[in-house]
């Protein structure tokens, strides 16, 4: 994907969000086996389907819970590109985002 | 010349094959080179039926002088603490350990069977076996935590699953040469010339486990295995990007993470499913931090590297 094409997806998924889009966050992965459990879930998903995704891995456009967990510290997340390289979401994001699959 | 014997309890062999695979020294080395005399080995060994036992039990006696004892694999303990299971020229294995311990001038322990007890004496246990000197973390063992052998050192112990062949032979010269009383153990009684280092020391991916990029599949030529894919480097004693295998690499340099095999609780969590490669966390925290670093530490640091990050960290480092 293209950066122009990641920017454009990157500012549609904003806008769903910011359309009130309700997303499942919780309840939060605790532990390793809820967690394979989410991936299992997301693979199943078409790829395609973008609302099904942010749906399900609990998007939400500012950063989250007491901690003020966010993209910016998530393992998954590419500084520069802005982009979620998580396999199975593999999407252009923002740093004050936030999804339950956020690890650090 | 130093006499060596090699004997093997519950064990797969594959520290054999790694020592056999040794070129600084060579297990030939070892006889041509520094004198080295291998009175019996499983697979080198040409001695059968009485004429081995006659020979293992003139090491028992003194007949023959016992220099160095290595063992391969657990000693088992199954059923009932007979050690009927593992039964070697006539009797079970076990009895062989304890006297010929007791006779011999050094005792090494080779690969996680005989340290700590390694995959076999992962629960439930069923061949109830114990490492010379350690079950896992734990003291004891098979020969008691007071063992020492005659020149006054205790198991050499010198783990990894394999034990990487230049540990093996460089440890066995050492003794065979008079070296012994410089080895530095540390507290498993290893050497600490090899586990003193993390396996992380020297790996080609700390830049991206200094920026916080993650690889999030196996052999992807950027990113740190540490973050999601359940490498142990970090936490690893051992020297495995010092002394690469083969002379060319390593697991973590391949895009493999580290299972951590030198350390006692290899394999870790028991091998539960969903906890190979596959980094273990508590509410999206690592259980297992690098050592040292806690939980505050590490959060703060994630957040100062990943703002720090330059944009080459995210980008393929080694191509082709």
């Amino acid at each position: 994907m293209h950066s122009d094409q990641e920017q454009k997806l990157r500012e549609k998924i904003g806008r769903m969000l910011a359309d009130g889009l309700q997303t499942q966050t919780e309840p939060f992965p605790e532990n390793d086996t809820q967690f394979g459990q989410l991936l299992t879930q997301l693979r199943d998903i078409d790829a395609k389907d973008l609302k099904a995704k942010l749906v399900l891995s609990g998007f939400t456009n500012s950063p989250y819970g007491e901690d003020r967990m966010r993209c910016q510290e998530c393992m998954y997340y590419l500084v520069h590109r802005k982009w979620c390289d998580l396999p199975e979401l593999a999407l252009p994001v923002e740093p004050d985002w936030w999804c339950r699959l956020w690890r650090i | 010349m130093a006499n060596l014997l090699w004997l093997q309890g519950g064990a797969c062999s594959g520290n054999t094959m790694s020592f056999l695979n040794a070129e600084e020294p060579s297990a030939c080395d070892l006889v041509t080179d520094f004198g080295i005399n291998i009175l019996w080995h499983p697979s080198l060994g040409v001695e059968l039926g009485d004429n081995l036992q006659k020979l293992l039990r003139d090491c028992v006696s003194g007949a023959i002088a016992l220099d160095i004892f290595v063992f391969e694999g657990t000693v088992v303990n199954a059923p009932n603490g007979t050690g009927e299971w593992n039964r070697f020229a006539g009797r079970p294995m076990k009895q062989w350990v304890k006297e010929l311990s007791a006779a011999a001038g050094y005792t090494v322990a080779i690969g996680d069977c005989a340290t700590w007890g390694g995959i076999p004496a992962t629960a439930p246990n069923p061949s109830d076996s114990q490492g010379l000197q350690f079950l896992k973390r734990a003291q004891g063992g098979f020969l008691g935590a007071g063992y020492k052998s005659k020149a006054g050192l205790p198991v050499i112990n010198v783990p990894g699953c394999p034990a990487h062949p230049d540990w093996i032979s460089q440890i066995v010269v050492a003794v065979a040469t008079g070296r012994g009383g410089d080895l530095a153990l540390d507290d498993l009684q290893r050497p600490k010339t090899f586990f003193q280092s993390f396996t992380q020391t020297g790996c080609t991916r700390n830049m991206h486990f200094a920026y916080k990029v993650s690889a999030t599949e196996f052999g992807q030529r950027k990113g740190c295995l540490f973050y999601d894919l359940g490498c142990r480097g970090p936490m690893t004693h051992s020297p495995c990007n010092r002394i690469l295998w083969n002379r060319q690499s390593s697991k973590t340099r391949a895009g493999m993470p580290c299972m951590g095999c030198t350390e006692p609780e290899f394999p870790f969590f028991d091998l539960a499913p969903g906890t190979v490669f596959k980094t273990q966390t508590v509410m999206g925290v690592p259980k297992d931090l690098p050592k040292g670093v806690d939980k505050k530490g590490y959060i703060a640091l994630t957040g100062a590297a990943k703002n720090a990050a330059p944009k080459w960290a995210e980008e393929d480092l080694f191509v082709v």
